[in-house]
């Protein structure tokens, strides 16, 4: 046959990544394991220099208590206490907030903001338009002859979210392929179907100052993929994801 | 037992040196007392390989450090990617003086200590290598820095000591 004979039509996707920034919490196998673990460290553990200072005080208060030692106060050795000490960096540790781990954008179920899952991998999904119908895809733009396929995921990329995003693109080879065919209705001698070509990349800055262009956007973890894609889809995507 | 018994050969009669084969082996090269300088490195040319690969991992806390280093060398050590060495570099202690400037200046003192561990790499091939750092940042501890680069001269001699007298020296004498 001649060089191309079914061509198909090229299009380079980009699956961009939003990193965990929390670890996950443990099972319950887990956390008794540590627990234990922290046990039996604590039971081998020999006692550290703070606990020695802290038993010698409380030694010698008892002594002054029971029969004043006038030898003890004469050498005047410990202005702080170690008590003392220990009350300090508890006041200090109760003033210390940490950040919540489900933040306001969990309570809502707000799946548009980035401050979502902070445990787990977030993917942007992108409502396109294909065909006649709108659906939910990862972003999608058709390759260009001249350009290589990561420059087209790139230009994907910048598209649906403006030009100045901080990505990191994985490698220059794509992670996965979904190919189909189009509705013998459209189908034509040179348009048989479409290829698209998967990219990964990882998002570093968390802040999107940059206004969304045009279609509706998710921010999307990898079981609530299924709501939204179709199961062919969800198949090659759900390949080559990590969770 | 007759084996392992003592049979002198003496030195007149033919069977001496009947048990001698050292000198059938390859001759090795004689060990240099410095440090070993470091093996060529391979660029991504058309093998797209990367050469040595050094993951840097530092974090204020030993154990967790340590564990996750042992984590790296042996996931290293299923997907069969050969490791180098993997090695401690120094750690750095930091002193923390707080000064607080309500009354009486007072001085509150942390000590700090930053470990660090490396795990070196060689031929990772460069489809396998956004995977393989993927699976690595996934499964990074909280608290932990981590950082891949290229091995390169620089780093092979930040774990050297440097010799204040042999350069006096040098230097006097050039």
């Amino acid at each position: 046959s001649a060089a191309a004979p079914r061509p198909w039509r090229l299009f380079g996707a980009m699956c961009l990544l939003r990193l965990p920034r929390i670890t996950q919490p443990l099972e319950k196998v887990e956390e008794e394991m540590a627990a234990l673990m922290e046990q039996i460290e604590l039971e081998k553990s020999h006692y550290s220099d703070h606990e020695i200072r802290k038993l010698e005080e409380e030694e010698q208060l008892k002594r002054k208590k029971e029969s004043l030692y006038d030898e003890d106060e004469a050498r005047g050795k410990a202005v702080i206490m170690a008590q003392d000490l220990e009350e300090k960096w508890e006041q200090k540790f109760l003033q210390f907030k940490a950040a919540p781990r489900i933040t306001d954008a969990d309570k809502r179920n707000d799946r548009t903001s980035l401050s979502r899952k902070l445990d787990s991998n977030l993917m942007l999904l992108v409502k396109q338009k294909i065909g006649n119908q709108e659906l939910w895809l990862l972003p999608q733009v058709e390759w260009q002859p001249g350009e290589t396929l990561r420059s087209t995921a790139e230009r994907a990329m910048a598209t649906f979210l403006g030009d100045h995003i901080q990505a990191k693109v994985l490698g220059n080879a794509p992670y996965g392929i979904y190919k189909y065919k189009f509705p013998r209705a459209i189908r034509t001698e040179n348009n048989v179907g479409a290829k698209v070509f998967f990219f990964k990349a990882f998002l570093q800055s968390s802040d999107l100052s940059q206004a969304e262009l045009k279609a509706d956007y998710l921010w999307v973890t990898k079981k609530e993929l299924g709501d939204y894609l179709k199961s062919e889809y969800l198949k090659k995507v759900n390949r080559f994801l990590l969770d | 037992d007759a084996l392992l018994g003592c049979h002198r050969s003496y030195r007149s009669r033919p069977t001496h040196g009947i048990g001698k084969f050292k000198y059938l082996l390859p001759k090795e090269a004689p060990k240099t007392r410095k440090g070993k300088v470091q093996m060529k490195e391979i660029d991504t040319g058309t093998e797209y390989q990367y050469g040595d690969v050094n993951i840097q991992m530092t974090s204020y806390d030993l154990c967790l450090v340590e564990h996750f280093a042992q984590y790296v060398h042996r996931l290293c050590n299923r997907l069969s990617i050969r490791v180098n060495e993997s090695y401690a570099m120094p750690t750095k202690t930091n002193e923390v003086l707080f000064m607080e400037e309500r009354g009486s200046k007072m001085q509150l003192d942390a000590v700090l200590t930053t470990h660090q561990r490396v795990v070196q790499i060689r031929s990772l091939s460069s489809t396998f290598a956004p995977i393989l750092l993927e699976v690595i940042q996934s499964s990074q501890p909280e608290g932990v820095h981590l950082l891949m680069k290229q091995h390169t001269e620089a780093d092979f001699k930040s774990r050297l000591k440097s010799r204040p007298e042999l350069e006096e020296l040098l230097a006097e004498m050039s």
